[in-house]
């Protein structure tokens, strides 16, 4: 017997039953931050400044021109190019021998204009000597990172991002085009880690490879970079608001909030960016520019992330793009276009992205032909093939 | 085999038929024309029978997306990626075989290699193995997804066009009156047959 819908259906109603009664407290919150938008359009650079002298345990937006802009859709070049990677893995599994993993990429270049046409790629890397397991320590260090689960999820980021440069560096002719990842370009969980991984993933991965893009900006050649973020659901812009409505002059939550009684702040609680700007943005429209202040982005230098939020139709979505794009307005207008056109194109979503997470995906199928592959593998060149019995018994199931 | 011929590639096979795939889309050989396949042992030769243009992926269905375009034209160059992820099928029925230059209408002894190349057969090819009629006694003997009577009509016009006027009015009196010897027991198919096949 698997999940029991019964017994769950009971539990889905009293879920149910405390949304709805949520519901007119939250809209009320959500007109509360609209207003403070409102309110804060004029008072800008006095925001921007408690934001910096503040000392904020919430991930709050740091602003650049506005707060309550919208600026619509620029128009399309005639020609232009869209590029998109996405990945998927078969992580370790300890329960089998040998110990490896998998890192599939899918790759996407579609090509629009006078000369239509696409590149659907899968490209699939098996990960398994010692040295590929583990990211060693620099310097005198002698604990290494063995990469798996978390770790190697964020190593498929940077595979990721290592292939769209690729595909940008092999577009045959100058033509404009963005460069697409899917989800954010903040590794904020890389924060965890010891500096070593940080390095050799973020450094001298991730970054690295922003930075090959970034260089193909030469000779009138433009090739933005961006990522997109379906129906997010982040709240730095509701932080900034929060911090808009506390009346300390210049805010520590640490000494100030503990003791608060008049919790002005709350007057937005619970609404997230994406309501605001499905309110405020009309559709193909894009929010103004805000910068991510994250803790990890400080090693970000010139790919310092800024985003923005796009109203598609009924969906907003957030955009995120480095520094040297947000500041550049021919290619800002290119990443706002043609993230736009993709997701018409797109049902809703961007084809590119799209494309490439169907060239990318690895299904559970997949994954159980890939262990008998190097099952039958193993058998044939008469090594040892061992397995937990943990293992044999989800696989072998019986009575 | 000439390159030129080219039309696919197999990629399912059995003793009776084969399946190929089209290197480019919609670029599918005619209902009813003589294709071969083969290797150092010897060429397959068989009958298009049925063909198909779908999604690549089994669970992708294509949608409709034309509400705001000028032509068809214009839908395939706003989505460049639909080239490559639809794919032109065509099945193909094993009429004969050729062995050490000789040309059997009859089922060949092993099936065609997947990933074999098929060719469209070159006139001069068709002529030869439309010379002999046995192999409309394999496509009157099979339950293929097209009606019987439609696909030999379509093969014997496929064959008839490869010869001059007066030499397609011949063929196609002697190949009528071998359908009378063949479907003696199934008067209104050989008439059917026969109506499709009239010049």
């Amino acid at each position: 017997m698997s999940l029991d819908l019964g017994k769950v259906a009971s539990q889905v109603e009293r879920m149910i039953a405390t949304l709805k009664v949520g519901r007119q407290e939250r809209q009320q919150h959500l007109q509360n931050a609209l207003d403070t938008l409102s309110k804060q359009a004029d008072q800008v650079s006095a925001l921007a400044t408690k934001i910096e002298l503040s000392k904020v345990t919430w991930l709050v937006a740091g602003l650049t021109d506005g707060v309550g802009g919208h600026y619509p859709p620029p128009p399309i070049p005639d020609e232009f190019a869209v590029l998109a990677t996405d990945g998927s893995h078969v992580d370790v599994d300890r329960h089998r021998s040998p110990r490896c993993y998998l890192i599939n990429i899918g790759a996407v270049t579609l090509r629009y204009g006078s000369s239509p046409g696409a590149t659907l790629d899968s490209l699939p890397y098996l990960y398994s000597g010692d040295e590929e397991m583990v990211i060693p320590p620099s310097g005198d260090g002698i604990q290494e990172q063995i990469i798996e689960g978390t770790l190697l999820g964020i190593k498929r980021d940077v595979a990721e991002c290592g292939q769209l440069a690729r595909l940008a560096s092999g577009l045959p002719e100058a033509i404009p085009a963005v460069a697409l990842l899917d989800g954010t370009l903040v590794h904020w969980n890389l924060v965890k880690y010891p500096g070593f991984v940080i390095e050799a993933l973020l450094d001298k991965g991730f970054l690295s490879y922003l930075s090959q893009i970034k260089r193909l900006n030469n000779n009138g050649r433009q090739v933005a970079v961006a990522s997109y973020i379906s129906f997010p659901g982040s709240t730095e812009v509701v932080n900034t608001l929060r911090l808009a409505l506390c009346p300390h002059r210049v805010l520590d939550t640490d000494r100030n909030c503990r003791d608060c009684t008049t919790r002005e702040c709350e007057a937005v609680v619970g609404v997230r960016d994406r309501d605001i700007f499905l309110r405020l943005l009309e559709p193909g429209e894009r929010s103004d520019l805000f910068i991510s202040r994250s803790e990890i982005i400080k090693r970000y230098g010139e790919h310092q992330v800024y985003f923005f939020y796009l109203k598609i139709d009924d969906e907003v979505a957030r955009v995120e793009v480095p520094r040297w794009v947000a500041m550049d307005e021919a290619q800002l207008n290119l990443v706002h276009s043609l993230v736009l056109d993709q997701c018409r194109r797109g049902q809703g979503y961007p084809v590119a992205l799209s494309e490439a997470h169907e060239q990318a995906v690895v299904t559970g199928a997949d994954r159980e032909n890939f262990w008998q592959l190097v099952e039958s593998w193993l058998i044939e060149e008469h090594l040892p093939s061992t397995s937990s019995a943990k293992s044999r018994s989800k696989r072998t199931r019986w009575l | 085999m000439s390159e030129t011929q080219r039309v696919g590639e197999v990629i399912e096979s059995s003793t009776t038929d084969f399946i190929a795939q089209c290197y480019e889309l919609y670029e599918l050989p005619p209902l009813g024309s003589l294709v071969k396949t083969g290797d150092s042992d010897g060429e397959l030769y068989g009958i298009v029978y049925n063909a198909t243009t779908s999604g690549v992926e089994p669970g992708r269905r294509p949608i409709a997306r034309g509400k705001d375009e000028a032509s068809e034209t214009a839908i395939y160059q706003s989505n460049p990626q639909l080239l490559k992820l639809l794919r032109s099928e065509f099945e193909v029925a094993v009429v004969g075989h050729r062995r050490e230059g000789k040309l059997c209408q009859y089922l060949p002894p092993k099936p065609a290699r997947i990933h074999g190349f098929v060719y469209q057969c070159l006139p001069e090819e068709v002529r030869e193995f439309s010379q002999s009629f046995d192999f409309l006694t394999i496509l009157i003997d099979r339950q293929l997804s097209v009606p019987t009577g439609e696909l030999i009509a379509a093969s014997l016009r496929q064959m008839g066009k490869v010869r001059s006027d007066d030499d397609r009015g011949h063929f196609l009196v002697t190949a009528g009156k071998e359908l009378a010897i063949l479907l003696s027991h199934d008067f209104n198919q050989l008439k059917a047959i026969l109506e499709r096949i009239k010049r």
